[in-house]
């Protein structure tokens, strides 16, 4: 079983900096570690809670002070009031923007496998301890520029789906998130970082150009297994890489989500991928091209094992085989 | 991604911006004044028919036309006013091309910064509810702009989730108020400038000039802003007595009357302090000029002026922010016993070849009054029996001014007479000279001050009496005493304008009473009275960083508790009706009376679940169902169903859960 660790080099030029800014990294990451829970669930109390003037904040203070500074020196009274008036609403919202985030309790990460590739949609989910409701909180995941934001009604849960790219087949670990607010006037952003207690599984990338199922091509040379001349089966769920031509439109607005037709040949025979039977350079080719076969083969709705050499799998249909196999080669190596 | 905010965050920001700059557009030239204007409607236009940004040619061009505008009005880019409008300028440019969200927050935050500008040019007591409202629309603008890039990064749409922003905005000021009154107070402040003041800060603040021609202190009558206050220590003197003492003028060019530069001096003899009889403090509003105003002759003066040898109070620097100072008087006091050569020749010069006819009648009077005294009384009487007029409606005077206005014109104010009279007595070959300043005041009885207005300008003349020196003679007292007794306004027979309405004058003065507080209460307060403030406290020695002890101590009394209230109240992001609030209420006494209340329950599944432990169980049923066809049922008829919503608040209000008795096993806890 191989671990891929999760890379930030291509997607962020400055994470990719120097050794000493990755060991000050490092040594922050235990530092935030050390002070209390940093996995969900997890409720973020004052200790988990990290405030700091925005770029904008800082302007602004640089603006208060030239007008402290001018009201003072000509002891102009009401430029001085404006001047405090205008720190103290920035006060308040500094403690507003710490209050904003404080007593949320970051409830569970979750996210459905996906082929590596695609975006990972990780589900956070947010729910308020305080009877606060709550505006403008962000997930974001730094090095990557991805954030999603939600709000909480009082005592309210929500999910926001942040989305995670993935580069490799295998357990994927999600870097460090960051939920941060810069609620209500964008002069102080508040943030906590937590890290998802588990690991992702991705898919490995089905190849885009596949021989034709190995079983199919020796039986059956006139048609493609399971296209539109045979028997119409039955609906399922629109998945990726379906043919646009196979969503039932009608079908898909009375149950407000896409389906596909699915056809089926009623004297189904039994499919072995095998990983000796790809043919490919490395193991990955090879990798990707079964996982074409067996996406193509559970479209066609025929019942199929998978051999791996070390691990095989018996021969079954259904989105249960096809989960354990695609699982079966990602974790494969 | 594109950062694009919503339409009403830009009226937002176009309305923030807009309050902003308004007193600054007031005292701008009209042509600077109609380009921000402009801007400001194109862009509110732009944003209303979501159009885009203009092309940058058009842009630049506007910025340098504005540019070259101020240059043309001002000569320069220095100085207050300049600086400011030029500030104006460029936020307008800015306005035009903020079609992005961080460029919407520096013009918002901007705001901030231009309500506080303009209390270098006025700090008058309406501009207190200027800048309350300007900061709330900015604040307000700022809490919507970052509501829209919350909701970008949420991927919503639209950004309906900020409808109370003003109400929010308000909220967080008025909170912020305690706090900054803690600030004002006790902030530490510098008890000298670490700069000076530019000349010509102030917005058309003219007050008296140095010099005078005929025809100038007109525009003062119109102007009816204060401009001093004086309190008495002892009583007020008579009305007749009021002559405030500004510039004195010696040289006549024909036209106009000037200073003398030998007057610079200080005078050689005072009158001694100790026994001086008139003890009062005068508050000056700032006037861009040095002149400090005092009543016949100053004996005691404040540091920051020094007195001249015509007995002049100047002030070191300009006065630009309000002034107050001490002073004290003495009457009794008779000016320098003897007059020099050099000072008689210049009392007495006329320009050459003027007036003839004012000559030949100084001559003929002075043939038939040896004694300089009666010469003087002859003119005055002259003046009080002969058809001369009191009047503000002139005609301006042209090369022989004294002539023109002794024989033809016989109508103006005192200036006229007041020049006419002293190129008599030189004329006369008695030395004379023209005193400007005010003269007499509104007596605000109820708080004890004089307030003296710009429209109380006078002027009049000194003359040289061998024995007794400088003399006041005012010649407009002779014409129109009521111009003494009763003020400027009073000697004009018919008023100016409807605004002259007596109550209207009344409610004015009652205003300025207001202001008076204001001037001493909130914009006299220095490090001196700050210092004697925190003396009354007993905590008169304890420092600076004890004062800021004091300071970071108090904010947190103040601050601390209403952190705790606040983020749930701004926070409340949807507001709940009349109609929930009661359901709320109503779930919240039943569950005091011992019924648990799990969050996710619906009305419905309350109803069957409490029903059974109570009495009355389905009254409830029925105010559930009734609370569930008011808050989810289709709307017929809006009336009907607030008088519904009504009926059931009051219906909900009276219902008393009333439990079964306690025997069933899951009974009440109380």
């Amino acid at each position: 079983m191989s671990s891929a660790r999760f890379s930030t080099k291509p997607a962020s030029p400055e994470a990719a900096g120097s050794r000493w800014m990755r060991s000050l990294q490092g040594w922050l990451s235990r530092w935030i570690q050390r002070r209390g829970p940093v996995h969900p669930p997890l409720l973020l109390g004052y200790r988990q809670v990290y405030i700091l003037p925005t770029r904008f904040g800082w302007l602004v203070a640089l603006l208060l002070f030239a007008m402290l500074l001018g009201s003072l020196n000509f002891n102009n009274n009401l430029g001085l009031f404006t001047t405090f008036l205008v720190a103290g609403i920035g006060l308040l919202s500094m403690h507003i923007a710490h209050r904003n985030l404080e007593g949320i309790r970051v409830q569970h990460c979750q996210a459905e496998p996906v082929f590596a590739g695609q975006d990972l949609q990780l589900i956070i989910t947010l729910q308020d301890a305080r009877k606060r409701a709550r505006s403008g909180l962000i997930a974001e995941i730094r090095p990557l520029r991805r954030s999603r934001g939600v709000g909480l009604q009082r005592s309210g849960r929500a999910e926001l789906g942040l989305p995670v790219p993935t580069r490799q087949r295998g357990w994927m670990n999600v870097p460090r998130i960051r939920l941060r607010t810069r609620y209500p006037l964008g002069w102080f952003e508040a943030w906590s970082w937590f890290w998802p207690r588990q690991r992702f599984l991705v898919w490995p990338q089905p190849a885009d150009h596949a021989p034709g199922l190995p079983h199919a091509a020796d039986q059956d040379r006139h048609s493609h297994p399971g296209d539109e001349s045979d028997e119409f089966h039955g609906l399922r769920e629109w998945r990726e890489g379906d043919p646009l031509h196979r969503i039932a439109w009608k079908a898909s607005q009375r149950h407000q989500t896409l389906l596909a037709r699915r056809f089926t040949r009623p004297d189904q025979g039994q499919l072995l991928l095998r990983l000796a039977d790809a043919p490919g350079a490395s193991l990955d080719e090879r990798i990707a091209i079964l996982t074409r076969w067996v996406i193509d083969a559970d479209r066609g709705g025929f019942e199929y094992g998978l051999d791996l050499g070390a691990t095989s799998i018996a021969a079954a249909a259904g989105d249960q085989q096809r989960v354990k196999c695609l699982n079966a080669l990602a974790e494969l190596g | 991604m594109t950062q694009k905010p919503s339409q009403a965050t830009f009226l937002l920001v176009i309305g923030a911006f807009g309050f902003a700059v308004f007193p600054h557009l007031l005292a701008m030239p009209a042509s600077i004044a109609g380009l921000i204007v402009l801007a400001i409607v194109w862009r509110a236009i732009a944003a209303m028919r979501q159009s885009g940004p203009p092309q940058m040619l058009l842009r630049a061009a506007l910025t340098f036309l504005g540019l070259g505008l101020v240059v043309m009005n001002f000569g320069t880019l220095w100085g207050r006013r300049a600086a400011t409008v030029l500030l104006c300028v460029m936020l307008a440019a800015k306005l035009m091309e903020t079609f992005r969200l961080r460029d919407a927050r520096v013009v918002a935050a901007l705001c901030f910064f231009l309500i506080a500008i303009q209390f270098l040019f006025s700090q008058k007591l309406v501009l207190f509810g200027y800048l309350l409202v300007g900061c709330w629309l900015a604040t307000a603008a700022l809490i919507r702009i970052q509501g829209d890039d919350d909701d970008l990064d949420a991927c919503k749409a639209d950004s309906s989730t900020n409808p109370g922003v003003l109400s929010h905005g308000l909220m967080l000021m008025a909170l912020a108020i305690p706090f900054a009154l803690v600030l004002f107070t006790l902030f530490p402040r510098l008890a000298t400038p670490l700069w000076g003041m530019p000349d010509n800060a102030l917005d058309g603040k003219t007050g008296l000039s140095d010099e005078m021609s005929p025809g100038n202190i007109a525009n003062l009558f119109a102007d009816d802003s204060p401009a001093f206050r004086v309190e008495f220590d002892a009583e007020l003197p008579a009305r007749e007595d009021l002559y405030w003492r500004g510039p004195v003028l010696w040289r006549f060019d024909g036209r106009t009357w000037r200073r003398l530069f030998y007057s610079e001096r200080a005078p050689e003899r005072l009158p001694e302090a100790s026994s001086a009889p008139l003890r009062y403090s005068v508050q000056l509003e700032p006037s861009e000029q040095r002149w400090l105003f005092s009543l016949d002759y100053p004996a005691t003066w404040p540091d920051e002026a020094r007195l001249t040898a015509d007995f002049e109070l100047l002030a070191k620097q300009p006065v630009t922010t309000l002034m107050s100072y001490q002073l004290s008087s003495q009457p009794d006091f008779v000016d320098t016993p003897e007059l020099s050569g050099v000072l008689r020749r210049m009392a007495l010069e006329l320009p050459a070849g003027s007036n003839p006819r004012s000559r030949a009648h100084a001559l003929e009077l002075r043939r038939r009054h040896a004694d300089d005294r009666a010469l003087v009384d002859a003119v005055l009487e002259w003046f009080n029996q002969d058809e001369f007029f009191y009047s503000l409606e002139t005609a301006p005077l042209g090369r022989h001014g004294a002539d023109e206005f002794l024989f033809d014109l016989r109508t103006g104010y005192c200036e006229y007479y007041a020049s006419a009279f002293v190129v008599l007595m030189r004329a006369a070959g008695i030395p004379a000279r023209i005193v400007t300043g005010y003269q007499g005041g509104y007596w605000q009885r109820s708080d004890n001050y004089l307030l003296v207005r710009q429209s109380d300008a006078h002027a009049w003349a000194e003359v040289w009496f061998d024995d007794q020196g400088w003399t006041r003679i005012d010649p407009t007292a002779a014409v129109s005493p009521s111009r003494i007794l009763g003020g400027a306004r009073n000697a004009v027979a018919d008023a100016r304008n409807w605004l002259d309405a007596e109550w209207l004058y009344q409610l004015r003065n009652q205003y300025d009473r207001l202001q008076h507080l204001w001037n001493q209460r909130v914009l006299g307060f220095d490090a001196l009275r700050q210092q004697n403030l925190l003396s009354g406290l007993g905590l008169g020695n304890i420092g600076t960083a004890g004062q800021a002890a004091l300071v970071i101590a108090l904010a947190a009394i103040v601050l601390g508790p209403l952190v705790f209230v606040l983020a749930g109240l701004i926070n409340s992001s949807q507001p709940r009706g009349r109609l929930e609030r009661s359901w709320d209420d109503f779930r919240h006494r039943l569950e005091k009376a011992g019924l648990e209340m799990p969050a996710h329950e619906t009305p419905m599944e309350l109803a069957q679940r409490a029903s059974g432990r109570l009495k009355n169980g389905h009254e409830l049923q029925t105010l559930a169902e009734r609370y569930c066809a008011l808050r989810y049922g289709l709307i017929a008829d809006p009336i009907r169903v607030r008088v519904q919503e009504k009926q059931f608040r009051a219906a909900a209000m009276a219902w008393r859960a009333c439990f079964e008795p306690l025997n069933s096993r899951d009974g009440p806890i109380d």
